[in-house]
């Protein structure tokens, strides 16, 4: 049943810089990615894909690491990092791993 | 090659419910005019578990903040709302509608192409039989049945359910029609990145090399005269 979590009682605080915003996105990858893991038969792919994304995210940071970011698009990363926190179940995680670094480059003004 | 309308088996009547609700055809009305970040709302908004609207806004600035058109923010909430539409059903529920919204999108988009076409060139749930091949049990999300330009297309959410049986039906479907001098071309449409799709792809080893895959970002190509057939 769709819900508010703790993250709502306890928002991520929202970064000021691109390259922080990036590195949040990557933190919360990652943590996706090890409750996707929980599915044996998709361990593979998960790998790959929070290495393609961590990849994609990781060139951002590169390039604009100590650029400004307007608080609302801070918000907005800090925000998706949030509701990707509030997923529980493995095979909802394995779908995150490709929607919260969309949304993420989105809010930092890139194409996924 | 001849098309024909897959057997309404249990499965088919309780998803035929679902691909009539009006909800299905709003959202895919809304998405065949979204941009890309507006896709990519209806996708996170569909997968999330906040129900909350301002919560979503505050995820996409762009979309809703004051420098966002009016115009273009009217679609954003339309989007939205739909969405959390759907995000409010349970979660069996939730993922058969987003997957009837998908092939809406994709029949709309198709239609939006070569509005000159007659209706029945775009057909749901079709079948397609050669001479001599057992015919599939699944039948196509999407066809356009047009002589010399006939394509099948099917309907994904996410990359994860790109397989490999989905391949080798949509494979052998074009390699039967070959057979037979005809042409068939084979679609992939998945409302999800080109670069989760690709991982997907990746170690895939049934045969798709000559399957189109239009991820999200790529949609629009639908809508382009002959989009499905190139």
């Amino acid at each position: 049943m769709p819900s508010d979590g703790p993250a709502r009682d306890s928002p991520t605080p929202p970064p000021a810089t691109v390259g922080a915003a990036a590195r949040l996105a990557i933190d919360g990858l990652a943590a996706l990615g090890e409750l996707g893991e929980e599915i044996d038969d998709e361990w593979q792919y998960i790998e790959d894909l929070v290495d393609a994304w961590r990849t994609r995210l990781e060139a951002v940071e590169d390039a604009r690491g100590e650029e400004a970011l307007a608080a609302a698009r801070g918000v907005a990363v800090a925000r998706i990092v949030d509701e990707a926190g509030l997923i529980a179940d493995p095979h909802r995680a394995i779908d995150w791993l490709s929607t919260l670094p969309q949304v993420a480059l989105v809010a930092l003004g890139e194409r996924p | 090659m001849r098309f024909q309308d897959a057997a309404p088996d249990a499965r088919a009547i309780v998803y035929a419910g679902i691909q009539a609700d009006p909800l299905v055809a709003r959202a895919g009305e809304l998405l065949a005019h979204a941009s890309l970040e507006q896709r990519i709302l209806a996708r996170a908004v569909m997968n999330g578990e906040t129900t909350e609207a301002d919560a979503w806004r505050a995820m996409f600035p762009t979309l809703f903040g004051a420098d966002a058109e009016a115009a273009s923010r009217e679609i954003s909430e339309g989007i939205l709302a739909a969405a959390l539409s759907v995000a409010e059903r349970g979660e069996q529920v939730r993922s058969q509608f987003r997957g009837a919204i998908v092939e809406s999108l994709t029949e709309r988009l198709l239609r939006a192409g070569e509005p000159g076409r007659p209706a029945a060139a775009i057909r749901r749930e079709r079948r397609i039989l050669f001479d001599g091949v057992p015919a599939e049990i699944h039948p196509y999300d999407v066809t356009v049945e047009v002589d010399g330009a006939a394509v099948a297309l099917d309907c994904k959410w996410g990359a994860r359910g790109i397989s490999a049986d989905v391949l080798h039906q949509l494979d052998d479907a074009r390699r039967h029609a070959a057979d037979d001098d005809e042409r068939l071309g084979v679609v992939l449409v998945v409302f999800d990145a080109a670069r989760s799709c690709a991982v997907r792809l990746d170690r895939q080893t049934a045969p798709h090399d000559q399957t189109r895959v239009i991820a999200i970002e790529d949609l629009d190509e639908l809508a382009s005269p002959s989009g499905a057939a190139r």
